[in-house]
């Protein structure tokens, strides 16, 4: 089956620094694809890229297959893209419930035109997320994890075919990673392919069906999660290599 | 208050004010006209500034554009003031849009600094123009009728008004309040951010150079200076924030309250009445920072603790 997002050959580079080095991908229909790897690797910039925020210095970019590279933002959420963003960014004055209506509002297809409508699936979402009882609260009155789920809620309200989570977990505690978890879960099996980044490994190794590991900008594992996460070059990623680790240890 | 009690209020108030120029004296209806003009410009300047975020200070050029444009029409091509409005109000929208895609890509101070930029050059392009008289100005056909002017005005407000009290309530008011919040979200939501900025940008220029013709007709005399005055523009801000940016009636309370009390003070202590408005501005944004429209909504609510939540809010 052709795959709802491929990416061929991405590079992204900001004046000398190279963010984002010939990174390619495939990501299937219905997939969770795990993306991993050490702070300042690219996983926000890849992201970046997919949602339009940035534009690729070189590499193609296919949703659906159609290339999306050349268009704007709005553009590519229209097709179906939605994301999160790591550095929340709810609209603060704007109560939790308006927060997600925006979602539905615009979103995949140019969303709901009719307010009472929008604010309807707002609800919904909210209540699939959990975050109901706060649906008149003002956006900025929101605690972290609480904040997370508004992010989730307001691009689960795109009803977007491809969601990109940047950290959606980070910070929760353990009832609430399971929550977020089962949600992310749920979304999947309505038919929505999803790319998440996360550091919380247990959460990803569960929920990922495959991992895409990114280290200083390049793409150094790629498959099943057990698989990749015993990868030696991915293990010296995080941890270093043993022999150094070993050494620094003892003395 | 309950919306149905606001909307019989606004009806009652809307007769007042339609009747006031067929009882009051002659310098209560100027006074009238002025202060409905200026609530038109406010409302005008809330689409882009209250409700999209965007400080504009070229509003004033749209202000005199659409003076310029009405009284060119009316004096150099002899059409009548009805075509003339059109016409001003149709240079302002297509300047608007123009400009709008290009300097509405920068944020902040510099869209602000820019919208001054534009004013200044207006003023000079203006001043050397055979078509619009140069720096001495145009003076228009006298038309005695003050009570038609402040009827004009007054349908003007509650045009805006209507316009903006659907905004807040559409899709297309979302996309603007999303722009205002936080702008890289909205876009990554799906709102065109540069359509909506440009369209709002021009949606308010609109209702500035109507207000223009208007009173370019009614004073029968314009020229550069006072046509594209930056101080008017300053006026529309004040007002707005004064009664609240980025709600419906805001602006309007705002421009009544505050000619109100501008005209007060100029009458009983007019050599210092600048220095009491001053202080009223400075008491007003201290202690109630969202306005007079946030002040009703929640007074009720609060009582006197809403002056003193807000100046602990600002950490004042």
């Amino acid at each position: 089956m052709e795959p709802i997002l491929s990416v061929r050959r991405l590079t992204k580079r900001f004046a000398g620094l190279v963010a984002l080095s010939d990174v390619s991908f495939d990501l299937g229909r219905g997939e969770i694809l795990g993306l991993i790897g050490p702070n300042g690797a690219g996983k926000t910039t890849l992201v970046n890229l997919i949602s339009g925020a940035f534009r690729a210095s070189e590499g193609e970019l296919d949703f659906e297959g159609a290339p999306i590279g050349a268009l704007p933002p709005h553009r590519r959420a229209k097709l179906g893209i939605g994301r999160t963003f790591q550095i929340m960014r709810p609209f603060p004055g704007l109560t939790v419930l308006d927060n997600v209506a925006v979602g539905a509002l615009f979103g995949t297809g140019g969303g709901h035109r009719k307010l009472a409508i929008a604010r309807e699936l707002a609800q919904q979402k909210l209540d699939f997320v959990g975050l109901a009882h706060r649906a008149d609260r003002p956006a900025e009155a929101l605690g972290g994890p609480d904040r997370k789920r508004l992010e989730l809620a307001k691009a689960l309200a795109m009803n977007p075919r491809l969601l990109l989570l940047d950290e959606v977990m980070a910070g929760l505690n353990l009832a609430e990673l399971e929550e977020v978890i089962a949600i992310i879960r749920k979304v999947r099996d309505e038919g929505v392919s999803v790319l998440v980044i996360e550091h919380v490994m247990k959460a990803i190794r569960s929920l990922s069906d495959r991992l895409l590991v990114l280290h200083h900008g390049e793409k150094i594992a790629e498959g099943e999660p057990q698989q990749v996460l015993a990868d030696p070059t991915v293990v010296e990623a995080y941890l270093g290599r043993r022999r150094e680790a070993h050494q620094s240890g003892g003395t | 208050m309950k919306p149905s009690l606001v909307r019989t209020g606004i009806a009652a108030g809307l007769v007042v004010l339609a009747g006031v120029p067929w009882i009051a004296s002659p310098s209560i209806v100027q006074f009238g006209i002025n202060m409905l003009l200026l609530a038109a410009l406010a409302q005008g300047w809330n689409i882009i500034g209250g409700y999209t975020g965007y400080a504009s200070f070229g509003n004033s050029v749209f202000y005199g554009l659409g003076s310029y444009g009405t009284a060119i029409a009316m004096l150099r091509w002899h059409l009548p003031f009805g075509i003339g409005l059109v016409l001003g109000t149709v240079i302002a929208v297509v300047f608007a849009a123009l400009f709008g895609r290009a300097i509405l890509r920068l944020r902040g101070h510099y869209f602000a600094i820019c919208t001054l930029g534009l004013a200044e050059v207006m003023t000079a392009i203006v001043s050397n123009l055979e078509i619009t008289g140069r720096n001495t100005g145009l003076v228009l056909p006298l038309l005695r009728g003050d009570v038609l002017f402040y009827e004009l005005s007054l349908s003007l407000v509650v045009v805006a008004t209507l316009i903006v009290a659907w905004i807040a309530h559409s899709r297309f008011g979302y996309g603007l309040i999303a722009i205002r919040e936080n702008e890289e979200a909205a876009a990554a939501m799906g709102v065109d951010t540069t359509r909506y900025k440009v369209l709002a940008f021009s949606l308010s220029a609109a209702i500035s150079a109507l207000a223009g013709g208007i009173h370019a007709y009614w004073i029968t005399f314009i020229d550069p200076v006072s046509a594209f005055d930056i101080g008017l523009n300053v006026k529309m801000i004040i007002v707005t924030v004064f009664g609240g940016p980025g709600s419906i009636l805001g602006p309007v309370l705002g421009s009544f309250v505050l000619s109100g009390i501008s005209e007060i003070l100029s009458t009983n202590v007019s050599t210092v009445a600048g220095l009491f408005f001053g202080a009223v501005i400075v008491v007003a944004v201290v202690f109630m920072p969202r306005g007079v429209a946030d002040l009703i909504r929640r007074f009720d609510k609060y009582r006197w603790r809403y002056f003193a939540e807000n100046v602990r809010a600002n950490r004042l």
